[in-house]
């Protein structure tokens, strides 16, 4: 029987965490498709994620979290999957936290998050990351209405109409965040949210630590601009 | 305007226009920035030539100084032609990205199909 459920995971030199991760995922979901997007790691990332059963796509050269999600979602679209879950290498989700967010696709949702918000025992980050994301998902919810209150997840379950939008050229490709979750919405997209527990990152390097934390902030508020106010995505230049 | 700049400055655009004619005939440079570049030469050539054309122009704007509104002007321009590279290294980045995007799910379609008898079990790839 052909699998309806890719799983993809977009991996940067994650070889020590991976071989955990994959090893979870197959226990909990043995009849998902698992992809490891690798963003041209320098470790043996491929080689562990080959060595667990998992189809391996390298990026030829790194584009970065989000374009190693969108090649999945990619995938997934093209091979016709139901449903794609986006899920993080590096060991902070839960694999059956997936469960209600295919559930929430089946039940005909274009896009499910797991929110660690609503999940009550989970990891939220520092002071300023949760910040953030409350500052994002209020400013989502006040440009469109839109009722998220994780937007920075990760962790998403895209049906066919989720990973059509997710897989346009000028989608936001560099950590799509609240910006996404506008476009989704300006596409009438059926948005949800369900629990998700989180853990800490395994990795000593964040991909938004630092200055880079501050940039992200004005890059996002500026996406959310565009993303609010843009031409339609569909729109030919 | 002495003649010895007008000489020197001829000569200058002189040189520039020759660049730009070689490489453009080397294809370095593409047909569509090699026009651009020639008609600012050209331009040059004409206030060069002309210096009562920019003195005309100062009192048109408002200015002051002929040199200061060439300047202005220039920087405008530069800045200008700056803004156009962004645009374009703007389409070039998504493009690169579809391509690697392309390049890796190509790749894995031809492992696939390399390693994989089409009634093997596990996931059907096309």
């Amino acid at each position: 029987m052909r699998s309806e459920l890719l799983i993809t995971l977009p991996a940067l030199n994650e070889a020590n965490n991976l071989s955990e991760v994959l090893g979870a995922l197959r226990v909990s979901w043995p009849e998902a498709v698992l992809l490891v997007v690798d963003d041209a790691s320098t470790d043996a990332t491929a080689a562990v994620a080959r060595s667990h059963g998992a189809l391996v796509a390298t990026l030829p050269f790194r584009l970065g979290y989000g374009g190693g999600v969108q090649a999945g979602i990619k995938y997934g679209l093209r091979h016709g999957f139901p449903i794609v879950v986006t899920f993080d290498a590096d060991g902070q989700h839960d694999p059956l936290d997936i469960g209600p967010l295919v559930e929430a696709v089946r039940g005909g949702a274009d896009l499910a998050i797991g929110s660690r918000v609503l999940a009550s025992e989970s990891y939220r980050g520092g002071f300023a990351r949760q910040w953030g994301r409350s500052l994002f998902a209020g400013l989502a919810r006040g440009l469109t209405g839109l009722r998220i209150t994780d937007p920075t997840s990760g962790l998403k379950a895209l049906g066919p109409r989720g990973q059509a939008l997710f897989a346009l050229s000028r989608f936001p490709d560099r950590y799509p965040d609240a910006d996404a979750l506008v476009l989704a919405r300006r596409a009438r997209l059926t948005i949800t949210e369900r629990p998700a527990r989180m853990r800490p990152s395994r990795n000593r390097r964040s991909m938004h630590g630092g200055l880079g934390a501050v940039a992200y902030v004005f890059n996002m508020l500026f996406s959310l601009f565009v993303a609010t106010t843009g031409r339609d995505l569909h729109r030919k230049e | 305007m002495p003649t010895r700049q007008i000489v020197v400055f001829l000569a200058l655009v002189l040189i520039l226009f020759v660049a730009i004619l070689e490489l453009a005939r080397r294809r370095v440079l593409r047909v569509e920035y090699s026009w651009l570049w020639i008609a600012s030469c050209l331009t040059t050539v004409l206030f060069i030539l002309r210096y009562d054309l920019l003195v005309k122009l100062t009192d048109f704007v408002g200015g002051v100084v002929p040199t200061s509104v060439l300047f202005f002007l220039c920087i405008l321009y530069l800045a200008l032609l700056c803004l156009h590279y962004s645009i374009r290294i703007s389409a070039l980045t998504h493009q690169v990205k579809d391509l690697a995007q392309e390049v890796a799910l190509l790749r894995l379609g031809l492992e696939n199909a390399d390693t994989a008898p089409l009634d093997a079990p596990g996931p059907r790839l096309e």
